[in-house]
């Protein structure tokens, strides 16, 4: 394998289908590849890609994180109720959203260290615990955000929209993030708790870190979120749950953690974004796509499950 | 005080008390709340979960969990009134062939978990998402023809006193105990769930355990399907959405490790009954919606921290101070 390529292996396989899936679309359709496609498709994908790219990094530590549904769906509760606010009350607001973000994310990281309770539990209760309060600030869908910021989520800024400055800053900061001594210590606290523990990493610090990064990004696809509704919904986050961890698996990130990485966890929320456009382009009925976006997901595991069977039995060999 | 077998008792038994403390609370505050005819409902509603939580609880004490139980459940409940259409005689053989169809389903899950080494959130997850959109692309979205009576009467009937679906509930529950407690294969749930590599070492069939587990769930979320139809009176498309949620809170509640190994099925009994009173507090209280959500997390929150390591520890440190309640063991 060329050394370029080398550390691409995990993405090989989301690539090889998304890549399939832009062929097939751009031979059913034209006009598949221009700039407002891809600003069209950023901007479907993107709520997704955040709430992804927290998961990915509690992914890496060994762990899961349920409740940045609830995060994603008080983010909108929130947003909406403030609609008459104007330009420093609303910036005052982002924050206070994206604090709350981080701090149930924190909230999760310090019960699961200090009491040492298992990650799927606490964030599924937390997942209700913040859905439930979302209910609570805004009872059913509606309400507004201010129109300014509608304006934002639709404008373009040299041509490419919102979205896709959002995608282009994400992975600037992966590139730089990947490489700090935080995320090693958790990517290492993922793939062998005890030999990072040994070597210095402090697993209830990575844990507050990872949960806390995971809430923020939640936070972040909310606020994204009600840019292009122009209003809130108290349960919407609950649809991205699911679709937020089968996009890092399908991007490789393997859920006993320590390996994978941001890239995948795009490209597999892209996939899943994806798949909906083709089985429009093929007028058949729209309740395929969950059919579809199923079987993506076994096979792609499937296929990285025996893959690595292959190399391990090769390796013993 | 550290076995896992004296754990799980005790949590059975905090389960059953913290669900008859919210009980006499809630029935000193609002008198009809014991009322008889309330306390049946309560059992009812409490059924459904309960046979949903029975797979889910194999599935988790062997070390996996099961995702995939709304979309079979609610395929099983579609698929039982468009078989049927309103009528009593095909449910004879309907009604075992969606149960059957459920199992099936978890052998498919089984499989992909046990053999081709699918982590189970990922494989039960798919399942769930494919059986939804076949689900709606068979209906086309249109709802299905009314519940047969004879359904409705499993569901909603009465022995004298008793619902049918109490009888049935115990039943199953008596099946489930004697199957973890005194079989083979219950002992094997356990021992793949406290340690597969040890289990598959001792010459347990860690992958044919795993599977069966799955399958006696997609079995009980079928059947539960089936039921609930009778109770509602009709199948409609997102009926089983809520009991993913539930089915692993009643778990969870009841004792059980999501980490596997620990757990009975008269534990997960008591959570699912739990569960049903915290939701009869929404009407007494006039609580909303997103308040019994916050109160279901905050209660899930605090059962399982009353197993972790901390908590038993600072129970045992109240122990020795004096309170003695336990040192008779």
């Amino acid at each position: 394998m060329p050394a370029a390529l080398r550390g691409a292996g995990p993405l090989l396989a989301p690539g090889t289908i998304l890549l399939g899936l832009l062929v097939l679309l751009g031979s059913l359709r034209r006009g598949a590849f221009t700039l407002d496609e891809l600003n069209t498709d950023a901007a479907a994908a993107m709520t997704l890609i955040l709430v992804a790219a927290g998961e990915t990094i509690v992914i890496l530590r060994g762990g899961i994180d349920l409740s940045v549904g609830g995060v994603l769906s008080l983010a909108t509760a929130i947003a909406a109720t403030r609609g008459p606010l104007g330009g420093w009350q609303m910036a005052a607001w982002t924050v206070a959203i994206l604090l709350i973000g981080l701090g149930v994310g924190v909230a999760n990281g310090v019960l699961i260290s200090v009491l040492e309770l298992q990650p799927f539990l606490v964030t599924l209760a937390t997942w209700s615990i913040v859905g439930g309060t979302a209910l609570m600030v805004l009872p059913s869908e509606g309400g507004a955000v201010p129109g300014w910021w509608v304006a934002a989520g639709a404008g373009t800024l040299a041509g490419l929209s919102l979205a896709v400055w959002l995608l282009a800053a994400l992975l600037l900061w992966w590139a730089w993030f990947r490489r700090t001594r935080l995320a090693t210590a958790i990517r290492a606290a993922g793939s062998n708790e005890r030999s990072a523990f040994l070597c210095g990493v402090g697993l209830g610090r990575m844990n507050v870190a990872a949960y806390g990064l995971a809430g923020l990004f939640a936070a972040l696809g909310g606020l994204f979120l009600t840019s292009q509704t122009g209003s809130g919904s108290p349960t919407v986050g609950n649809d991205f749950v699911l679709p937020a961890v089968a996009a890092v698996v399908i991007g490789g990130t393997v859920l006993s953690g320590g390996r994978g990485g941001l890239l995948g966890s795009v490209l597999g929320a892209f996939i899943l974004t994806i798949i909906g456009n083709v089985v429009f382009v093929l007028h058949i009925s729209s309740y395929w796509q969950p059919v579809v976006a199923g079987l993506i997901l076994v096979l792609s595991v499937l296929a990285t499950s025996l893959s690595e069977r292959v190399m391990a039995r090769r390796a013993a060999a | 005080m550290t076995s896992g077998r004296l754990r799980g008792w005790q949590s059975t038994i905090l389960a059953y008390a913290g669900a008859l403390l919210m009980f006499a609370l809630t029935s000193l505050y609002s008198p009809g709340f014991a009322a008889p005819s309330h306390l049946r409902s309560l059992i009812v509603v409490s059924a459904f979960t309960g046979i949903v939580a029975l797979g889910q609880t194999l599935v988790v004490i062997s070390g996996g969990i099961d995702l995939s139980v709304p979309w079979v459940l609610n395929s099983a409940a579609i698929l039982v009134t468009l078989i049927a259409r309103g009528a009593d005689a095909p449910l004879l053989w309907a009604v075992p062939l969606v149960v059957a169809g459920g199992a099936l389903v978890g052998a498919v899950n089984g499989a992909g978990i046990a053999w081709a080494g699918i982590p189970p959130i990922v494989m039960t997850l798919s399942t769930n998402t494919i059986l939804q959109g076949l689900l709606l692309v068979a209906t086309g979205g249109s709802p299905p023809p009314t519940t047969p009576a004879a359904l409705q009467m499993m569901a909603t009937g009465r022995v004298g006193p008793v619902p049918v679906i109490l009888l049935i509930w115990l039943a199953l529950a008596a099946a489930a105990t004697l199957l973890l407690g005194r079989t083979v294969l219950g002992r094997y749930l356990y021992a793949l769930g406290s340690a597969r590599m040890v289990a598959e070492f001792s010459g347990v069939p860690v992958r044919r355990v795993s599977m069966s587990a799955y399958v006696v769930s997609g079995a009980t979320a079928a059947f539960a399907g089936v039921l609930l139809t009778g109770y509602s009176g009709q199948a409609y498309l997102g009926m089983g959405d809520p009991y993913l949620f539930t089915s692993i809170a009643a778990v969870a509640i009841g004792g059980a490790s999501i980490l596997g190994g620990t757990g009975t099925y008269l534990g997960t009994m008591a959570g699912a009954l739990a569960l049903t009173i915290l939701t009869g507090l929404l009407a007494i209280f006039r609580l909303s919606n997103g308040a019994l959500l916050v109160i279901y997390g905050v209660v899930i929150l605090l059962t399982v921290s009353t197993a972790t390591p901390a908590m038993q520890s600072a129970l045992a440190w109240a122990g020795r101070r004096g309170n003695g309640w336990r040192r008779h063991r």
